[in-house]
């Protein structure tokens, strides 16, 4: 019987690693991101109701977001001494300190051959709950929606924007 | 089933296992995100910054535009302000990119140790070693150090200049071996002053070129293209329609040859004595300006000698040719004759020809206020090189990429000089043929990295600014002299106040805006320098009269045809003296006329080919472009090189190209074919040689099939008096293929109701300088194979320049050579769309044929069925050495092996500007979405733009030519989105 049974078993495993090596996604959203500062998004943009733009300003110019400069966090908690905001990481206040950089750790990721321009969905008024998930009730971003080709086809569908292929494949 | 473990749980755990055993394999790398600490507020991450600065390639002075990708230069375009560009550079220009990021570029400082080899050190150390040998040099007396560079622009070449006087020396060489010398001091010679002039190639109706290949290499080719394309547009003059009339004399096609309409295969070396016979026609004729104030009598003397008779049969060409050359510049309105090579007579004769013919001030014009000479004349270079070989220096430099070892006549010796010397310090980019022998290796920035300036000519002042940080650890080379001369002090050191060459341009500019604008802000001229490339005024031409002594002169030409074949050596289109050879667009772009890549090779005639034995036959047939090996002796040594069979040379001469042959130089230029230098003489592009066939076989390498279009017409071309008639030229077709009477559809037409693209391309305008092909490189991310794989078929260009051979039958009545630019035809019955079984060849809704990498999965049968051949497979992973991927676009796929590519008439240009023209609530503007190749050509030979838009450009310029419009093989009935334009030819009883 094991005769039979081992090279099925073998095979089988074989093809469990071949489905599982094609079908993963490495640009799938990861949930288990964490970041290197406790930085709460629900704090910010939730409580605070800071708009998502005032962060991520290129969103409406450019195909990318973008993460806001150290700068920008500075701005706000780095005037604590005109009665600002309480920084909660001390180093931002101290100019004296060169300037460092935040390594943050990616959650949403596009393979190179997706083309995703922010510009013309922020444009056409496509909120960025839509495709983020309420971001401003999450402490840690974890994606909501896996954000497949399905996901944006669906969207482009309802609201009859482009189907073609070419605009983000190329 | 066994005991234990059920069929259905065994199942569910293996497959478990496997995903749990793939998972850890497969996890994306950890991918991060690190924003800007303080952003820079005019950079916008995702969007391109520009940065104009000045084309460092050749001496001709392009502005160009660097286009800048979160903080990344990828892409080199022309500078639309800039009045010698004027929007559009060469493939060479644009290549400067991978001289930037050239992976074999110097890392770090290196000293040689005494067995050879090289060991890094640090940059406190090689400065430290710098100056101290620099100051012993000194110590020991005055001229003791030698420097030989490149020039790099008055600002810097100043530095260079008082650094060595610093240090107590006057050894300086700007060296540059297709230099000005001839050019400048003909000037001298006829008009009493060593200026360069400007050529009006687009004011003349004819044009006669006496070598000078002017859409090749010769002077500044960007510029001379554009104004060639000018001169040969249809115009109506006086009730006719023409176009002008271009003659080339020279061994060798050439493009120059390929667009003229005569070309006069005169021996190498004799094109000056044909321009004295043309000369001496047009005196005798009668045929000069009469307006002029030469001496007709000094000018009867000075002819005679040179009836046309003896001179067409020393220089081995038919008599007629010589008396019709000197009706054309005799009796056109206006006409150039320009000169090329190294022979100072050929100049002067050229010169001659447009005094006499009433053309000085109008087709060449010398200018007031032109710069003064930058480069040093080869006389005093040959001196410096001397006294190294005497040994009267102790610290030799060689810097900014003139690597006299390569490129320096061979009588000098240099590579020997350049081991003699005790101490010699080579600073660049890729270590080179003059870094063999160093001892003291330092990395130096790219231009690209550079703060410089340039002058080209009067009224043109350019600043040339870095466009991006460093790529590897290096140092401007101005930096470096200005610090060591600080450090020697003295009175000469004091005159450098610079800290460093960025203060020292700005210096400059200070002292060029007190000239030219006194009247403006100092920083608002800078600042307007720095956006718009330099500063441009309107040059005064400047009166000048020819000195009648040059008319007493005896010019010595050569009186008979050579005995032996002679080897006429040409500039390399892309590789041109020898630089271009580390970048691998440019040895993998086909040379145009040949379409041979990555090589050097031999261009010979049939019938010399078959004097030396060559058994093997010409035929345009032919799938490769030449094996067998032969070996030429020439008074400077011999050398072998694989022979290309080619009627577009002259029977026994064989042309052969410079630009190969390095020592050193990179992974892409070492060992590769031969220096044509070693072999040359050194005011001469030819030698007498012998040829001995050899046993050996040698693979050269050309992506092409075949040099005849089989009795299709793919390239077309009409003669002026069809045009004239308004009438269709009669183009034979193969019998079997029927031409449908109009566009066939069998189901209902597809209609494109918003934007349609289409392109209308010129061919009378293509001179096939192949700018576009690497513009479609730099710009799609286009992978280079390398010359093994080109062998096997495989070459990544979406875009290429074809060319064909016409048959000695059609010979009279059609162009010297077929060439037009080939890429994807966006046909609307695509044939490559039908077949793909996965859809991954789509037509879009604006009309282009797409193809969808992601959903490709190799099967091929697009690139089967396109009838164009403009697809490509990826038979390989494409791979970029590092840092050679920091140039890539990041709005295009890079394409993974087994995927299909093609042109997508640069569908991220589309996009970006119409999700920009969205946002704004308008629609497209014509002209604002313009390709990759569109932009580049110099000769605007292509247009890009809305079909369904009939104000556009592009359908304009189709219907306004509607008796050159043609579509590619329309039996095909594919419906293509390209339409041709003719080019026109001079039938050859009419010329």
């Amino acid at each position: 019987m094991n005769r039979v049974i081992i090279p099925i078993a073998l095979l089988l495993f074989a093809g469990g690693v071949v489905t599982v090596a094609f079908s993963q996604r490495p640009w799938a959203p990861r949930s288990d991101v964490e970041q290197p500062i406790p930085f709460s998004h629900r704090v910010h943009a939730g409580i605070n109701k800071i708009p998502c733009q005032y962060c991520h300003e290129y969103a409406r110019r450019s195909s990318m977001s973008g993460v806001p400069p150290v700068e920008r966090c500075v701005g706000c908690h780095g005037s604590a001494l005109l009665g600002g905001i309480q920084p909660i990481t001390r180093p931002w206040t101290d100019h004296r300190q060169p300037p460092f950089e935040i390594r943050w750790n990616r959650v949403y990721a596009l393979p190179d051959f997706v083309k995703f321009v922010h510009k013309p969905h922020i444009w056409a008024g496509v909120a960025c709950q839509e495709c983020h998930g309420p971001v401003e009730t999450m402490d840690r971003v974890v994606p909501v929606y896996e954000i497949n080709m399905g996901f944006c086809i669906d969207c482009h569908v309802k609201r009859g924007a482009t189907q073609e292929c070419f605009v983000c494949h190329h | 089933m066994s005991e234990g473990l059920s069929r259905r749980s065994f199942i569910k755990l293996a497959a478990t296992a496997g995903a749990a055993a793939a998972l850890p394999g497969c996890e994306p790398a950890a991918r991060k995100i690190i924003p800007y600490v303080v952003p820079d507020e005019n950079v916008i991450p995702g969007v391109p910054t520009f940065y104009a600065t000045t084309c460092n390639e050749c001496r001709a002075g392009c502005g160009i535009v660097a286009k800048v990708r979160e903080g990344r230069v990828i892409k080199l375009e022309g500078n639309p302000a800039d009045p010698i560009s004027q929007g559009s550079i060469c493939a060479r220009g644009q290549a400067a990119l991978q001289g930037l990021y050239n992976p074999d570029r110097l890392a770090t400082p290196m000293t040689r140790r005494a067995d050879g080899s090289l060991q890094e050190i640090s940059w406190e150390e090689a400065i430290h070693q710098f100056n101290a040998r620099l100051q012993s040099a000194a110590q020991s007396g005055k001229n003791r150090i030698a420097f030989i560079g490149s020039s790099q622009g008055p600002a810097l070449d100043n530095i260079t200049r008082l650094w060595l006087q610093t240090w107590g020396s006057e050894r300086l060489v700007f060296w540059e071996r297709i230099g000005e010398e001839a050019a400048r001091a003909a000037a001298q010679a006829c008009f009493g002053r060593r200026d360069l002039p400007i050529y009006r190639f687009d004011l003349a109706e004819a044009i006669v070129s006496f070598g000078a290949d002017f859409l090749e290499t010769w002077g500044s080719p960007v510029e001379y293209a554009r104004q060639y394309a000018e001169f040969r547009r249809p115009k109506l003059r006086n009730g006719t329609l023409s176009i002008g009339k271009c003659a080339y004399i020279s061994p060798r096609l050439g493009t120059t040859g390929a667009r003229a309409d005569r070309w006069v295969q005169a021996y190498p070396g004799t094109e000056g004595l044909v321009a004295m016979g043309v000369l001496n026609a047009i005196v005798n004729q009668g045929w000069f300006a009469r307006d002029t104030e030469i001496d007709l009598g000094a000018l009867k003397e000075f002819v005679s000698g040179y009836d046309p008779h003896s001179v067409s049969e020393a220089a081995g060409i038919p008599v007629e040719v010589v008396t019709s050359l000197a009706s054309w510049l005799g009796q056109s309105n206006s006409a150039l004759a320009v000169a090329g090579g190294d022979d100072l007579q050929t100049y002067i004769a050229a010169y001659l020809l447009n005094a006499v013919t009433g053309n000085l001030g109008r087709t060449l014009v010398f200018l007031e206020d032109s710069p003064p000479e930058a480069l040093t004349p080869p006389q005093d270079a040959a001196e410096v090189v001397q006294s190294i070989h005497d040994g009267q220096v102790d610290v030799a430099i060689v810097a900014g990429g003139a690597n006299p070892a390569y490129s320096m006549p061979a009588a000098w010796n240099v590579a020997a000089a350049l081991k003699r010397v005790p101490f010699l310090i080579w600073m660049g980019e890729v270590p080179d043929d003059s870094a063999q022998a160093a001892h003291l290796l330092i990395p130096t920035h790219h231009p690209l990295e550079t703060w410089r300036d340039s002058h080209p000519r009067a009224g043109v002042h350019q600043v040339g600014q870095p466009v991006m940080q460093p790529v590897f650890d290096s140092r401007p080379l101005h930096d470096i002299l200005i610090q060591s001369a600080h450090l020697a002090g003295g009175t000469a050191g004091q005159q450098i106040p610079w800290e460093n060459s960025a203060d020292a341009v700005n210096a400059a500019w200070q002292q060029l805006q007190s000239k030219l604008a006194p009247d403006t802000n100092p920083t608002e001229f800078w600042s307007q320098a720095l956006r718009t490339g330099g500063a441009y005024q309107e040059a005064q031409a400047r009166k000048v009269t020819l000195d009648q002594a040059i008319l007493r002169r005896k010019l010595q030409f050569r009186s008979a045809a050579p005995e032996n074949l002679m080897l006429a050596a040409f500039p390399h289109i892309f590789l041109y003296d020898g630089r271009g050879a580390d970048k691998p667009w440019l040895q993998e772009i086909p040379e145009p006329v040949t379409q041979i890549v990555w090589d050097t090779w031999i261009e010979m005639h049939p019938e010399t080919a078959r004097q030396i034995g060559l058994k093997q036959n010409y035929d345009t047939r032919y799938l490769y472009a030449g094996i067998n090996v032969v070996e030429v002796s020439t008074p400077n040594g011999s050398f072998e090189a694989a022979v290309h069979i080619t009627p577009l040379v002259r029977p026994g001469v064989l042309a052969v190209p410079i630009g190969q042959g390095h020592s050193a130089y990179g992974r892409y230029a070492k060992d590769r074919g031969v220096n044509l230098w070693a072999f040359l003489p050194e005011a001469s592009r030819s030698v007498p040689v012998q040829v001995r066939l050899t046993e050996k076989r040698y693979m050269l390498t050309t992506p092409l099939g075949n040099s005849d279009m089989m009795g299709r017409s793919v390239i077309e071309a009409m003669s002026l008096e069809e045009l004239t008639a308004g009438k269709q030229p009669e183009v034979e077709r193969e019998a079997q293929e029927e031409m449908p009477s109009g566009p066939y559809e069998m189901y209902d037409p597809i209609r494109y109701p918003g934007y349609k693209w289409g392109m209308t391309i010129d061919v009378n305008a293509c001179t096939g300088c192949s700018a576009c092909v690497a513009a479609c490189y730099a710009e799609n991310n286009l992978a280079i194979v390398g010359k093994e794989r080109v062998q096997e078929g495989h070459i990544m260009s979406w875009l290429r320049i074809e060319r064909f051979i016409p048959s000695p039958e059609e010979a009279h009545k059609a162009p010297n050579l077929y060439l037009a630019p080939i890429l994807c035809q966006h046909c609307d019955h695509a044939p490559c769309e039908p077949v793909c079984p996965v859809f991954a060849s789509v037509h879009t809704r604006e009309g282009l044929n797409a193809q969808i990498y992601n959903r490709c999965i190799g099967t091929r049968f697009c690139e089967n069925n396109c009838p164009y051949k403009v697809r490509r497979f990826n038979w390989f992973a494409p791979e970029w050495p590092e840092p050679m991927h920091l140039q890539l676009n990041p709005d295009v796929t890079v394409r993974g092996a087994g995927v299909m590519e093609k042109c997508t008439f640069c569908i991220q240009r589309i996009t970006a500007a119409e999700i920009d023209a969205r946002t704004e609530g308008r629609e497209l503007k014509d002209g604002e979405v313009i390709t990759a190749c569109a932009q580049a050509c110099p000769t605007r030979a292509i247009t890009f733009g809305n079909l369904n838009d009939h104000n556009s450009a592009m359908v304009k310029r189709r219907v306004e030519n509607k008796p050159r419009a043609y579509t590619m093989l329309p039996q095909l009935n594919a419906l293509p989105q390209i339409t041709y334009l003719r080019s026109i030819y001079h039938t050859t009883e009419n010329l």
